[in-house]
């Protein structure tokens, strides 16, 4: 796929919100939420799949909090439903355009709905997995089309790819973040305490 | 002054139990309503029905009129739910105000009274309760429990949908759904959808884990059970399912689906096995024929109606039993047509294989077990 810019992957998307839900494209701002608009948890799925078709991506199927609570083990991340300082330090990290005032204070995993379900997010998410999704093959630099399933064919030599799942994406990233970020610095922590 | 009576009790209120073919199970002191209509305009009601924290959130509440009304007919359904299993069970009147449901970390519904003050009491007393909205009606179940766990959950089949089934469904999924006729697709894509959804509300934090972490492994078309089998982070959400599976009901009412679960934390219910089965059949037999004066030895091969002397009357009397006694409804009508058709009789073993084929894995109350 040649690039797309925020703006384009926002009408887009917006066409598809509002062609889901029957409704008009102009009421779709950046910040206004899913939920907002009336949308039922059929109609998510319904929005997610053409939004996987016509971005030619392979969408995450759980929030990136639900993967990194797997990667980390319970407890660490978010504790009887509300979000840790490390949560809270995770999130901030991977969600950049995120409001670090919106995290002050308690924080309910249910709260973060509000944030999953906004309109910006999903630009955002689509933007970051289009960029695995090839334009041109790798072996003849003919054009690349959409194929069964999550494949793309080139359209000149025949050669396929699987696309990546968001899914999968999302847990290296947490596992990098992990090793990088977390367990270093705890492993940090441990020894200052061994050494005092 | 009970303002809420006034303005629900009205024909858009259903309270005749769960839809038919979700059998209440053994919870007696359990509630379900349904409402397809405000009982009064959206503000009047907010006033009068809410909480003071619920009526800041109403007011609070952005976006579009459907949103906001199906959110409040939704707390209707559920005040009404509560009100109405207080009332029956315990003689005790409430008010709707007095109801109140918050949200708990995970979005689970969790209800409070304030009139009881007692933390005793409100231990014991605390309903368990589940709500679901769609398309302009609302349901739901509450259980006078507090370690119930409920779920609930209706889908509109008006409602055209693309093909969601390859997102929402495992390619194992598929072909379960595949394997019915061409005209049950529809509706049965929506009640599996809508299992998973009461499974994932029942756990309390929804589908989060994964569509795919909520397996169906089998369905019931004659009794609208479907199993759902825990997988990775739902089955994190719910250790004590591993390898069982949680059994959903499911039924259409006009042209909606809806789901309905309702277990104990900790307490699993276990399929019988055929021994078993046979085991309770042969007591109940037993205890039902007056004149068991049968001179042979009563065996699997033994005939209900030729040589136990049971006739139609009695064997419906020992169908019913058999279902309450496994609350689990079975197709026995088509059974007994069948017998009366090809005019031939019925053995015990007969019987067995049919009630162990519907059961499922839907037990009893009497096979429950406490997992340690």
């Amino acid at each position: 796929m040649p690039r797309m810019t925020e703006s384009e992957v926002f009408d887009k998307f917006a066409q598809i919100v509002a062609k889901s839900l029957r409704m008009d494209g102009p009421k779709i701002a950046p910040e206004t939420h899913l939920t907002d608009l009336g949308a039922e948890s059929l109609d998510l799925i319904e929005i997610t799949m053409e939004t996987e078709t016509q971005f030619h991506i392979f969408l995450p199927d759980k929030s990136i909090l639900e993967t990194a609570v797997e990667v980390f083990g319970p407890g660490i991340l978010e504790n009887d439903g509300y979000l840790t300082a490390e949560g809270k330090r995770f999130l901030l990290r991977r969600l950049p355009q995120a409001d670090a005032r919106a995290f002050e204070g308690e924080v309910a995993v249910k709260d973060l709905q509000s944030y999953f379900l906004k309109v910006s997010t999903w630009v955002k998410m689509i933007q970051d997995l289009a960029q695995y999704t090839p334009a041109q093959c790798e072996s003849c630099d003919g054009p690349m089309v959409p194929s069964m399933g999550f494949r793309m064919k080139c359209a000149q030599c025949g050669r396929e790819i699987t696309l990546r799942s968001g899914e999968e994406l999302n847990r290296e990233w947490v596992r990098e973040y992990y090793d990088r970020e977390y367990r270093s610095q705890a492993e940090t922590s441990v020894s200052a305490t061994a050494i005092q | 002054m009970d303002v809420f009576d006034s303005l629900v009790y009205d024909s858009s209120v259903t309270q005749a139990g769960l839809p038919v073919g979700c059998p209440l199970g053994p919870w007696p002191e359990s509630a379900y309503v349904r409402l397809d209509e405000l009982p009064s305009a959206p503000n009047v009601l907010a006033d009068s029905i809410l909480s003071p924290a619920e009526r800041e959130f109403w007011a609070s509440m952005r976006g579009v009129e459907k949103r906001r009304r199906e959110w409040l007919l939704g707390r209707c359904a559920a005040k009404e739910a509560v009100r109405s299993l207080f009332e029956r069970v315990l003689d005790q009147h409430l008010l709707p105000g007095e109801i109140e449901i918050v949200p708990d970390a995970f979005g689970r519904p969790l209800v409070s009274v304030s009139s009881i003050q007692a933390a005793s009491v409100k231990e014991r007393l605390l309903p368990s309760l589940s709500i679901a909205h769609s398309q302009g009606t609302a349901v739901a179940l509450a259980v006078l429990n507090p370690e119930a766990r409920v779920g609930v959950d209706l889908e509109s089949l008006d409602h055209p949908r693309e093909d969601f089934g390859a997102i929402a469904f495992s390619p194992d999924e598929r072909s379960l759904l595949n394997s019915l006729p061409p005209d049950l697709r529809q509706e049965w894509a929506l009640r599996m959808w809508c299992a998973k959804e009461a499974v994932g509300k029942a756990l309390g934090r929804g589908l989060s884990a994964g569509l795919l972490a909520f397996h169906i492994t089998r369905i019931v078309t004659a009794s609208g059970l479907i199993e759902v089998e825990l997988r990775d982070g739902a089955l994190e959400q719910g250790p004590q399912w591993r390898g069982k599976p949680l059994n959903v009901y499911t039924a259409r009412e006009s042209n909606f689906v809806f789901s309905a679960i309702i277990y104990q934390q900790g307490v699993v219910r276990m399929k019988p096995s055929r021994q078993e089965i046979l085991d309770y059949l042969l007591h109940k037999m037993g205890e039902l024929a007056q004149d068991w004066d049968y001179p042979d030895p009563v065996g699997p091969e033994s005939l209900l109606f030729t040589e136990l002397g049971f006739e139609s009357l009695g064997a419906v009397v020992l169908c019913t039993a058999i279902q309450e006694h496994y609350q689990t409804p079975m197709p026995f009508a088509e059974l007994l047509a069948e017998i009366g058709q090809q005019q031939r009789d019925l053995s015990i073993n007969e019987l067995t294989d049919f009630v162990d084929t519907h059961l499922g894995g839907a037990a009893g109350a009497e096979a429950t077990r406490r997992v340690q």
